[in-house]
Order: structure tokens, then sequence, then C-alpha cells
């Protein structure tokens, strides 16, 4: 019938058809990651297959995880969606989110199957969220007044968020580099201040945070000094061959070698007052992210000034903003010109290779985190890493409440959400012990992946709960359940609500879908490129 | 406890992990038989046809081309090492492989993988820890103690019978870095230069304080020699003049013609002129890839000046050259003067016999800087480069023993130490760890196992004896290949940095764990 008004190749899948390729998606995308979630999560390799680029990536991240499989179902999309969006916004709990979502799905399927409008099961959802929302609301603490207490509150999140990954070994060293760094930047919360600096060799427990900035692979110039103290930087994004007429096919004609040789000594000329103009800025270094030829070179060395050459894009915006000074381009003006100071410049080696050290920065902010490890895998993995428990400070630092980690607030959730369907009439309250029983799930992957007997300890800390030792939760180190408060062990509590809030709204939003069209592939033509 | 504690794995991430374990035990096993002194070296046939031989576990790995991704991981594994210590980087990738041996059979018992991972990290430390204890601390600057630890590292290489002239040459330049800049500790090895040049034998191989640059002076007709040398290191262009925009001459007529190449002429004389003013007699040119460097008439004003010119310096090697000599560059005529000029007490043309090539020899230079150059000699491409690779393990070596200075055993002693010290721990703990901490020492084992083995000897009497003699307190008991007896190595002189050990020790480790975490691969675009 539809073959009368679509195009053809349009293909479209109607109601229970296209709800199963929903479920089917959705559950299978959950299914892939959920083996990476919790302490004993395990990690993916991800090998990419393009004949020219076959590099691997090890990850236990689900955000990386999902933003590099290549999914064709539409529900598949939306979780990769959600927990992309997740990383962009709490960059923790992505997993999470991903699984979550999966497992309310897999709860409305059953639903469905016994002949329940998925409309009602999406009111039974939203009543559930709501007790959810809250109860965590309830659950969470704030200590953002006591600095002792914040910062050790800051390491445990710090430390829960890290334990789930490849830097588990090493959590508590590598929670105190993040939250140093994060605390650094007095509630500023720029990320772009905080650099990872990742050098093969050396163990990861050799990682350490440098105060100030480090410039990679650069090194001043021949015969200019080598390190300054209380320097006055110039950053420019300015040609320093020669500043060449951009008219295309211009050129000189003249009629003598004498001619030719006066205009390269114009040119010359021209370059030295380039380089007077720059030093008239009373500077002691010069920063170009475009090359610096020998001529002007050898004039700043001969003014005792470093002048460093070819500093990436990257570098030289963060630089900016490290030093406080401005990237420029013209030097006619030295006076409306903020030039970027620090105390001290000098030249580290790190493992084989020498980096730039800017020390004592205008915005005391400004911090490196230097990553040392074994392989390139293991460095882009701890770097990733990295980033989450950043992140998750970042947040916490901007919206202080924390809750206790170990399924402990999911299991709460749950037992409020069950204590309120029984109070709901008719067959919403169905659709809400489902998203009890989906909540439920969390722990017991976490229990699963551990080796542990999942169903035992879950229904052991529903039952703590029930007699009201609300701050418990799983342990995954021995394998029971215990105190989340002793144990240390704290999520923040924008990233856990996010996770339930997006998850569900997710969740409902393909639960409403009952047709999927599929536009027709576009045409390639064969005589492309 | 709860019940039912066991880890039942999926299929999948079974499947997965087997098959990382056994490629990654494949690569370990192929470079396995190339350690220690009775190890054999390897011939690697090149994409393009070239062929190479090493015995170094890092080229030989960088150079195999792997596919699957656990392989790539312990490739990616030996380079670390190479950064990290320089030296061992077989010995990590060996005992990479034995500890995923080691894993596989824990796991096979239901032990859960990231547990394994977590104790076999523990199980590092503690090894690292132990050898800390029984190490024998240098002075960093004992010749005696240096030049024993580099012949243990070149005694397995190819150049092994070379070790009486090779050993001193890599102490020596490391300490000649060293006693220029006594405060700071750290070494750029970058700052040694090892100039390759094929002709005579290895041991013609010599250290020389001074600068050695391997294109010979420029064939113009200009002197070879120069004594009391002063050098200006040009990076300005001695030909016709050349515009960045674009330049036309343009000529009108027969007399123009000759008026025009007249001028140009007269600019080089000029230029090669100022240029002799300063009292320079040797001159280095810069290459330029925006036009001629020099031509054919500026060569030959400077070669009737009786100016020495070396031409085609390149950017990159202006800021070591300029360091040696003490010099500064002169990017501009304008520049050109005699303080910018560096001092040396002879420059010479050396022909490199057997190798149909000239070399420009700098010595004493005055004011040099901390830099050296070590010239190396070999028969033939092969020899030469493998040559330099193991001078440069060597370096290392000592680079290792400023950095930290402690020293240990030789001959599997350390490994074998580090064994017998988890064993004992393991003995006072209950539980999985203890276990775990059994197998590693079990893997840790494989380094002087391999060593006996490759020596030809019986490995289990060996291993058994090192260990019986390890246990009665003899902390330098190793394997000494030559006797093929377990004696002390520290009696014997065999010795090897520390850190060399304790690195590979935990890279080793951190990279297996990271296998062992792995339970899917998954194909992405």
């Amino acid at each position: 019938m539809e073959q009368a008004y679509i195009t053809e190749g349009t293909s479209i899948d109607k109601g229970e058809n296209a709800r199963l390729s929903s479920f089917v998606g959705a559950i299978a995308i959950a299914d892939l990651i959920k083996t990476t979630l919790g302490p004993r999560g395990l990690d993916k390799i991800l090998q990419k297959v393009d004949p020219s680029d076959q590099s691997i990536t090890i990850t236990n991240d689900g955000a990386t995880i999902l933003k590099s499989v290549h999914v064709d179902n539409a529900a598949a999309k939306v979780l990769v969606d959600i927990a992309k969006v997740q990383d962009e916004q709490v960059g923790d709990g992505t997993t999470s989110v991903a699984v979550f979502a999966g497992e309310l799905l897999r709860q409305a399927e059953n639903l469905v199957n016994n002949r329940i409008h998925p409309q009602t099961i999406c009111d039974g959802w939203r009543l559930a969220r709501e007790t959810a929302r809250k109860t965590l609301e309830e659950a969470a603490t704030n200590s953002s007044e006591d600095t002792e207490a914040f910062r050790k509150e800051l390491m445990e999140i710090a430390q829960t968020t890290l334990s789930s990954k490849m830097l588990t070994f090493e959590k508590a060293h590598y929670a105190k580099l993040a939250v140093d760094a994060v605390l650094r930047l007095k509630g500023s919360n720029n990320l772009d201040h905080i650099q990872v600096l990742k050098k093969p060799g050396g163990s990861l427990r050799d990682s350490y945070l440098e105060e100030g900035f480090l410039l990679d692979g650069k090194s001043p110039g021949v015969g200019q000094p080598r390190r300054i103290e209380k320097a006055k930087i110039l950053l420019a994004n300015t040609s320093m061959d020669t500043d060449k007429i951009k008219i295309y096919g211009s050129r000189v004609k003249v009629d003598s070698m004498d001619k030719v040789a006066a205009i390269e000594k114009a040119e010359k000329d021209k370059m030295r007052r380039k380089v007077e103009k720059i030093l008239g800025h009373g500077i002691s270094c010069f920063i170009n992210r475009q090359l610096i030829y020998n001529y002007p070179e050898s004039l700043f060395a001969g003014a005792g000034v470093m002048a460093i050459e070819h500093a990436d894009f990257d570098g030289i915006e963060r630089l900016a903003a490290v030093l406080g000074g401005e990237v420029v381009s013209t030097f006619d003006r030295p006076d409306l010109v903020t030039l970027g100071e620090c105390d001290i410049i000098e030249e580290v080696m790190i493992g084989d290779d020498k980096v730039l050290r800017f020390g004592g920065c205008k915005s005391g902010e400004a911090c490196s985190i230097v990553l040392r490890g074994a392989s390139s895998h293991l460095l882009d993995e701890a770097e990733r890493s990295l980033h989450d428990a950043l992140a998750i400070l970042i947040a916490t630092v901007k919206e202080p409440r924390t809750v206790y980690g170990g399924g402990c607030t999911e299991v709460m959730m749950a037992a409020a959400v069950d204590r309120a369907a029984q109070e709901t009439p008719g067959k919403r309250a169905l659709a809400m012990a489902a998203f009890a029983t989906a909540l439920r799930q969390l722990p017991t992957i976490v229990a699963d992946n551990g080796g542990y007997d999942a169903a035992e300890l879950v229904t052991e800390l529903q039952a703590a709960h029930a007699a009201g030792k609300s701050s418990f939760g799983l342990d995954m180190e021995k394998g029971c359940i215990g105190d989340m408060k002793e144990l240390g062990i704290r999520e923040s509590f924008a990233s856990k609500l996010n996770v339930v809030m997006s998850a569900s709204e997710a969740a409902e939003m393909i639960l409403r879908v009952d047709d999927i069209i599929k536009a027709a592939p576009r045409q390639r033509s064969e005589m492309g490129y | 406890m709860v019940s039912g504690e066991t880890y039942n794995e999926r299929s999948k991430g079974k499947d997965v992990r087997t098959s990382n374990i056994v490629a990654a035990k494949a690569l370990a096993n192929a470079v396995r038989t190339s350690l220690g002194p009775r190890g054999m070296d390897k011939l690697m046939q090149l994409e393009d046809g070239s062929v190479l031989i090493s015995n170094d576990g890092a080229t030989i790995l960088s150079k195999m081309n792997v596919l699957h991704p656990a392989a790539k991981m312990l490739v990616e594994l030996s380079q670390a090492q190479d950064v990290q210590a320089g030296d061992g980087t077989t010995t990590v990738v060996v005992l990479a492989g034995a500890l995923l041996d080691s894993a596989s059979i824990l796991l096979r018992k239901g032990l859960h993988p990231s547990a394994v991972a977590q104790y076999f990290l523990q199980a590092a430390e503690t090894a690292c820890d132990s050898l800390k204890q029984v190490a024998r601390p240098v002075v960093a600057d004992n010749r005696e103690q240096l030049l024993h630890a580099v012949e243990t590292c070149l005694s397995s290489k190819v150049v092994s019978q070379n070790t009486d002239l090779l050993a001193p040459i890599a102490v020596d330049s490391v300490l000649a870095l060293l006693s220029s800049n006594k405060s700071n500790r750290t070494i750029d090895l970058r700052d040694i230069r090892l100039v390759e040049q094929v002709g005579g034998t290895v041991d013609d191989t010599e250290l020389i304080h001074g600068l050695v640059l391997t294109k010979g002076s420029a064939k113009s007709g200009g002197p070879k020699s120069m004594k009391q040398a002063k050098i200006a290191l040009l990076q300005y262009c001695l030909s016709a003049p050349k515009t960045d925009m674009d330049n036309q001459v343009v000529v009108s007529d027969y007399a123009a013609m000759d008026r025009i190449l007249r001028e140009e002429r007269k600019y080089l004389l000029e230029q090669c002129k100022r240029i002799k003013k300063t009292g320079c007699n040797v001159l280095l040119i810069q290459k330029s890839i925006l036009r001629d460097a020099y031509n054919e008439l500026s060569l030959h004003f400077l070669a009737k000046m009786g100016i020495l010119v070396v031409t085609d310096i390149e950017r990159s090697d202006v800021d070591f050259i300029c360091r040696t000599l003490n010099c500064q560059p002169i990017a501009h005529p304008d520049q050109l003067d005699a303080s910018k000029l560096g001092h040396a007490e002879l420059v010479e043309d050396v022909y490199m016999e057997g190798g149909n090539n000239t070399v420009v020899q700098f010595t004493g230079i005055s004011n040099a800087g901390s830099t050296v150059t070590v010239l190396l000699r070999g028969s033939n491409e092969l020899v030469l480069a493998e040559a330099s690779r193991s001078l440069h393990d060597a370096q290392c070596v000592v680079r290792c023993l400023v950095q930290e200075p402690a020293l240990m055993a030789g001959g599997g002693a350390a490994e074998s130490r580090a064994a017998m010290a988890l064993r004992q721990h393991a003995r006072t703990r209950s539980g999985q760890d203890a276990y775990c901490w059994t197998a590693f020492a079990d893997a840790l084992e494989v380094i002087p196992y391999t060593l006996a083995e490759n020596a030809g000897q019986n490995a289990i009497e060996t291993v058994t004896e090192l260990r019986a003699q390890q246990a009665k307190g003899v902390v330098g008991a190793g394997i000494h290949v030559k006797t093929a007896q377990v004696e002390d190595m520290f009696a014997q002189n065999v010795v090897q940095p520390l850190m060399v050990t304790t690195s590979a020790i935990r890279l080793a480790t951190e990279t297996v764990a990271m296998i062992l975490k792995i339970d899917d691969l998954i194909v992405v675009r």
C-alpha cells in the first residue's frame, strides 16, 4: 500500500515490527557496553577496519565505545546520543545512562507483551521518575561550606569514578592529581586551563601535576637564552619570513643584478624593522604560531630574546589564556597590547623529550598534568579516564551535592518507587514496578561483572535498606554489602540525576514509536571521486 | 562471604582474552631466543627488500609489522622500555609473555581477570621494593662500576667482541656530558652525535671531543685542512641575489647581458670579501631550499681566499653545531663579526678508508660545549647500524645509573631474587592474592630460565640451583653464561642498572593488566 506514495527504496516498519526493532537495537547496545560497568568492569578493544588505518583503541569509557561503533538502528542511535549528551554535561556516567535506558526497555518489552499500552507505561514511568528524583534529592548531602570535608568528598568522587577505569590500581594517586588540578581552577571551571600531556615511558605512577604550563616539543632558537625569569611574553600570529604582497602573480621587473640585490636588501630591512617593532614591546620572550626564519631568529638572539616558532594552534590559544596575554598580528601600538607574564620559562626533560615550562603564570589556575605510561593505548585511556574525573569534579564544584555510590541510591530509589507503586491504582503501578526493577538492574550488573552472586547481593542490599541502613551499598573489593560512608564511595548528585532523567526520557521516547520510516539511501554516482 | 564466588565468563569475553594471550605469547616467543649473551640475532627482510640484523628487542619488534591488537601493545611496550631505560627491551616482552602465561592458568582456575590484574600490580611493586633493598649503590662518576654495567649490556649484542672498545666510549661520552653541568643530572643523549661511516671495522670506532660532519669539504680547489681555524656558520646564501617576490631581470641587448654577469661576479666577490675580513678561514653554509645556498663562482672565490668550505648543513643541525663549536650562526651579511666565530685547533678532511667518503673533523675546540661525537666504523651497513643501536643501549645504561645510582647483579639474579621475595611474602598471606603472587614469581623466573636455555644448559637444573643459591642468601647469584655455572655475579662484575629491571617489571605488568582487562573486540569505522 505504501508503495503508492513513497519513493522507491524507502522502507516503513509498522507497529509490532517497529517496536520490536527498537527494543532489539537498544537492548543490544546496552548489552554491548554493560560489561564495562563497575570497578570490575572489563575493557573493549576498538579495532578500526579502514585499510589505511588499522589502529586500535582500548577503552572502558561508554561514550568512546558508543561514539565509535557503527549502528544502523534508530533506537540504538538514540542511546548513543544520550551517552554523548551525558558525556558533555557531566562527563561521567555515560555507560550507566545507556545501560539504564536499555534495562527500562527490556522491562517495557514484557509489559507490552502483556498488552499494556505504551502510553500507560510512559505515564507510570513519569510518576516513578518524580518519586526517584525526590528520593535522590532527599538523599543528597552538601558539605561545600567546609573546605576540608569538601576536599575529602571530591577525593572520594574522583576515586569512585576512576575505580571503574584502567587507572583503578592507581586511583588514589590520580584522584589527588585531578582534585588538585580542579581546586586550582578556583571555581573558574575552565577545563582548557588544565593541560594533559601524554609522554610514553615511565609507569602510570610517575604521572604528576606540574604547576604552570608545558609547551611540548618546542625549544628556543639558536643562541637564545634557555631560561628566563620574570618573563614578559608577546604571543603573535604573523609571518616571520617576509611580508609578501598577496596579489597573485605580482613580480618585480629590473634590468640589473644590483637592483635585485637592492630589493633583497629592502626585504631584509623590512623584516628587521618588524623585529625591531616587536622588540619595542619590551619583551623577553616572543612566541609565534608561524615559522621564524633564520634572519629574524638571529636578530632575536642578538637582542637576548627567546623566540619560539611554530607553536600549534591549541598551544597558543591556551598559552594566551594562561599567560593572560593576547595573540596579536600587528605591532604598531605597543601600548595597546597586553603582554603575557610568568615567573620563569625553562627547558625541562620528560622521558626523552624536552618541553618548555612556563611557571608561575599570571592566571595561577593553570596547570599541566603529565601522564606517563607503558604504551600509547594506556596513555590514551588514562587521558580519557582523567578527563572523566576532571569533568565530574568540575560538575561537583558547580553543584556540590553528593550521594552515595555502589548501588546505594539505586536501591533506595527503587524502594521508594515500589512504595509509590503500591499506593497507585491501575496499570500504571505495573509500569512503576518495572521502573524499580530496572533501577535495581544497575547494581545487579555491577555485581555480575565482579563475578559475584548478583541476586544474593542485591537482595541483601534491599534488606539492609529496608532495615534502615540507608548508606549501604556494594563493596566490590570484598564481594559483600557495606557502608558506603565508611568505604568512601561517593558520586555526584548531578551525574546520578542526569542518568535517571535522561535515560528514562530516552526510553520513553523510544517506547512511543510505532512507525520507523527509513529514507532511501542517497544514490552515489558511479563516476564519483 | 557470599556463596559461589567464582567468575563464569561469557564465552565471547573468554575467546577474546584467549586470542589476545595467544598472540602476545607468540610474539614474546619470537624474540625470546635473542635474550642473553648466547642469544641469537634476527635477520629481517623489510618491505623494500633491505635487510636488517639485530639483537635489540625494540628494533626487532618495531619492524615486525604485527596485526593483532594485543601484539601491537607488546610492540609499544618494548618501545616504552626503550624510552625509559634504553636497555632490556627484549626482557620486558619476554616477561610480559610469561606473565600472560601465568595469568591464563589463574583464569582457568576461576579467578576474576581484574582481580588477577590488581594482584599482579601489587606483586610488581613488592618485587621492585625487594630489589631496591638488595641493590648496590654506585657513585655515578665511578668509571669502573659504570664500565662493568655497560659490558654486561653489550655482552648480548652482535658487537660483543668489541666490548673492550665500545664500553669505554659509551661511558666516557656520557660522562663528558655530565662533567660540564654538575648541577643538572638530566642527560639528553641527543647531545652525543653518532656518525656512522662504512669502511674499516668496528675496532676503528673512536670518540671525538669535537665535531664530525659527514660531508667533506667542497671540492673546489680550496684547502683541505686548516690549523687554528676560525669557523663561521652562514645561514644566508652565497649565490646570485633573489627576492622573496618573483623577480625578472629584463635583458634588452647583448651589452646588458655582459653587464649583468659582471654585476653578479662583483656582488659575490663583495660577499666573499666581507667574510674574509672577519678573519674566518673555515666556512659552514646552511642548506637552503628556496634558492641555491652557494654556486660554483662563490666557491671559487672562497677557495682562492684560502677558506675551507663545508656546504649543505641541515637547519636542524645548526643548534648542535653552534653549541659544539661555541659559535653564533650568521643570518645576514651585516651580522658578520669576529665575535660570532668559533675556534678550533684543527679542521681537516679525513678520508674514510673502504667507505670512499670524506668527513670533516673539528678538534681542539676552544670553550667547547657539552657535546661529543662518536665516529662509528664498520665493514658494512648492517654491522654499522647494529653497532650504533648497541652503543645507544650502552649509553642508556649509563644514563640510567646516573638517574638512579643503583646496581643489581645480572644473569637473572635480579629476577630470581624478586621471585624469591614474592614467594616468601605469599607464604604469609591467605587468599587469592597469595596465589597470584606465586604465579607472578614463577613468571619472573622465565628470565633466568631463558638465559640458561639460550646458553644450551639444562635449564631446570640451572634454575633450581640458582634458587638454592639465592635462598642461601647469595644476593648476586646468577647464571654465568660463559662458565655455565651459577656464581655470584657481583664478584664476576656482571651487573646491570636496577632501573632496567624495575622498569621492565613495572611496564610489563601494566601492559599485562591492560590485556587481561579486555573482554571484547569491536570493529569500528
